[in-house]
């Protein structure tokens, strides 16, 4: 995680609309959006999946984005993953606003910037969970004993050294999560993006999951960026960004407000979701 | 990416069945090319090896007013003239019957003639040497063997000589005691160069003679004969003054024809044959049915090459959503590329080494069906020929063909890949991980 240390381009100047004061200001800035747009088309019709999106996210914060589906959730996450171009406003990741990347240098910022951890986990079905967790770094160029090492590590970390030659197949749900996130650690990326990673989880694997992924924020820094309807986690979260119809409705801090507040908006989710 | 291959065997073992399916589509193609390719290769160079054996001059003189076949015993030769279907069914037909009648008298044996024909011959214009032979059937150390007197000097000339690998060619003479044998014929009966051996027409007496030397042809059946000089095989066999068969070489390689039938018309009695002549058409034959099986096997392996597009992209479109996490992770376009053509590219190893196996098994069992049963019931010269022409039918399996087979079936699965191949890479990743 050192590598993302790089740089803490102005904090203050783009400030998250109100509730900037409460986050940590020691903290250098890994994420950035500017007045972020995406409009897709539908035959003659154009739907802003998102509407002038403008976030800050900070080294080791966990940030929840929550909304109801069709919100735009997936679009911010594919926008700040490099998967897909904005069609206006900009994505700035350590530094870099990702509109100057081309294709092939995209395709390298999400390898080493940016790890993915997906609801239905999408391991290769045709490696093991080792070979899954060193694909990345076979990508990147890592030297095969390097890869091997490191994934191993990376497997006892998220509590899978014993499973590391099953198959995704042979694996759990919980498990299968658990050696994505692996998978997402591999090339030592300066956020990790969820999009609903305890979707599809049984409440206990989600409880583990979601102790892994403070572990790690507490651990090794990692910052997190998840995609939930789940208010447990959203009770978890640093900061909660709650979208509406491609716009930031509002942020909510919920270690800080009231717990009446924090229902409010579990029911708002909970609405969603039905 | 050393695990892209090992990710593809995996993924082709997922799916045994289709991939059984795939891989079979090239294993025909192949399989069908190995054969047709050793089939046509072995027929054209064991026919080539055949005239030369037979008649190893641009042209041959026999005597043909009549055949009492003294050195072939009866019905020696049931492949050849009833027509069994290899080779020279197919050169007699587009010959015409006369040549391949004609052509069947090398086979038979005929009479002799007065040697006298020889100097007949050699004063003819156009020709350069006209070498007198005399073969017979006689015994050496009371074994049966092919006896034929040559005249050493002017053989070689006509024939281009034997091939001698050990000891020393006949000396120029017609007369002496000296022998060079073929290889098979030493291994058979234990000779050697310097072994003394008797000689004679029958089994029992003959004189004594040294081996000189050792011959080699290449084929089995070339290397069955016993070499003398030829005024020493007419005393032994009692034919004075009599020969078998005349080589002729002509002054001019392209007139060879025209001086083959100025021999026919001009000498009473004698039948002149130029196998080129005949062996020409053949080869335009074989080369015909070469292209015409060469288009077959390139069909069916077109037709597998389908085969394995259409399962590639049953097999992307399966992962769809994996193609879309691949690129989530950071794989390049090249890399996604490399993952699904190293699947292709399995698909093409395994269905060439399947097509090679079967290919080969094709190949070393079609004699059996072809040819075993004609040789069963000859003897003698008869099963040495009959032999010659079961390998004249039997398809050479080389290394270049067997590495071209397998070759095409890789290049076939490597370039049906491409596109799927292509169309992975080039996914939009975020509609791919919409897929469901
Ligand atoms: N690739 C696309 N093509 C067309 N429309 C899309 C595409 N991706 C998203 N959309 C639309 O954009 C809106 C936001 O989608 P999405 O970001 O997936 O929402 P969420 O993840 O919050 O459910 C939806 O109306 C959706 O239909
Ligand atoms: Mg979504």
């Amino acid at each position: 995680m050192s590598s993302s240390q790089v740089g803490s381009p102005s904090v203050g100047a783009e400030a998250p609309a109100s509730k900037a004061a409460q986050t940590p200001e020691a903290r250098p800035v890994v994420v950035q959006t500017i007045d972020l747009a995406k409009r897709y088309k539908h035959g003659r019709i154009a739907v802003a999946a998102l509407d002038g999106v403008s976030i800050t996210i900070a080294k080791g914060e966990i940030i929840g984005i929550v909304g109801p589906s069709g919100s735009g959730k997936t679009t911010l996450l594919n926008l700040i993953g490099g998967l897909d171009r904005p069609s206006n406003g900009r994505v700035i990741v350590d530094g870099v606003d990702l509109g100057t990347l081309d294709e092939g240098k995209l395709a390298d910022y999400r390898l080493k910037k940016i790890g993915f951890i997906f609801q239905f986990y999408n391991l290769m079905s045709t490696l093991t969970a080792i070979e899954n967790v060193e694909l990345p770094m076979g990508f990147a160029n890592v030297p095969k004993a390097e890869r091997g090492e490191r994934a191993e590590e990376l497997l006892k970390t998220v509590g899978l050294e014993l499973r590391m030659d099953h198959m995704p197949d042979e694996l759990s749900g919980g498990e299968q999560q658990r050696v994505a996130v692996a998978r997402a650690l591999s090339n030592s990326p300066s956020v990790i993006l969820g999009d609903e990673p305890t979707g599809d989880l049984d409440s206990k694997s989600a409880k583990a999951l979601m102790d892994l992924i403070w572990a790690l924020r507490r651990e090794k820094k990692v910052t997190f960026v998840l995609v939930t309807h789940d208010p447990i986690v959203v009770a978890r979260c640093d900061r909660v960004y709650s979208i509406r119809d491609g716009k930031v409705l509002r942020e909510i801090i919920p270690k800080t407000e009231n717990a009446k507040r924090l229902s409010e908006e579990e029911s708002l989710m909970m609405d969603t979701l039905y | 990416m050393s695990s892209s291959m090992g990710m593809a065997f995996r993924s082709l073992k997922r799916r045994r069945l289709r991939t059984a399916f795939t891989v079979s589509g090239i294993v025909v193609g192949v399989a069908l090319i190995l054969v047709l390719l050793s089939l046509t290769s072995g027929t054209s160079t064991r026919a080539n090896a055949l005239i030369n054996t037979l008649s190893p001059a641009q042209i041959t003189v026999v005597n043909s007013t009549g055949r009492t076949s003294g050195a072939v015993p009866a019905g020696g030769n049931p492949v050849f003239i009833g027509r069994g279907g290899g080779v020279f069914g197919g050169a007699g037909g587009l010959a015409g019957g006369g040549a391949a009648a004609t052509f069947a008298a090398l086979f038979e044996g005929s009479d002799t003639m007065d040697q006298s024909v020889v100097s007949a011959i050699g004063n003819l214009t156009g020709v350069a040497v006209a070498s007198p032979t005399l073969s017979s059937t006689g015994y050496v150390n009371g074994n049966a063997a092919f006896l034929t007197g040559i005249n050493p000097a002017t053989y070689k000339e006509a024939t281009g000589g034997l091939n001698i690998v050990n000891g020393t060619d006949l000396a120029n003479s017609t007369t002496g005691s000296q022998l060079v044998v073929g290889q098979i014929l030493a291994t058979n009966r234990g000779l050697s160069v310097g072994s003394v051996v008797t000689v004679g027409a029958n089994s029992t007496g003959g004189s004594q003679f040294t081996v000189v030397g050792i011959y080699s042809t290449g084929n089995a059946f070339g290397e069955r004969f016993a070499y003398l000089p030829l005024t020493t095989a007419q005393t032994i066999t009692d034919k004075q003054g009599k020969v078998s068969e005349v080589y002729v070489k002509a002054t001019d390689p392209s007139q060879v024809a025209q001086v083959s039938g100025e021999i026919t018309a001009s000498i009473p009695g004698v039948s002149a044959i130029a196998p080129s002549t005949f062996t020409g058409p053949a080869t335009a034959l074989a080369g015909t049915l070469t292209t015409f099986f060469t288009i077959i096997g390139l069909a069916a392996l077109l037709a597998g090459g389908f085969g394995v597009v259409n399962t590639m992209m049953m097999s992307i479109s399966e992962r769809t959503r994996e193609i879309g996490a691949l690129k989530a992770i950071g794989a390049g376009k090249g890399q996604i590329m490399k993952i699904f053509m190293s699947e292709a590219f399995l698909i093409g190893v395994i269905g060439g080494v399947a097509g090679v196996v079967v290919g080969v098994s094709i190949s070393l069992a079609l004699p059996y069906f072809t040819g075993a049963a004609t040789s069963s019931n000859v003897s003698g010269v008869g099963a040495g020929v009959g032999g010659l022409f079961r390998a004249a039918l039997s398809p050479t399996v080389t290394p270049g063909i067997v590495l071209l087979s397998f070759g095409l079936g890789v290049v076939v699965g490597v370039l049906s890949g491409i596109y799927p191949a292509w169309r992975a890479s080039r996914m939009d990743p975020v509609e791919a991980l919409r897929h469901v």
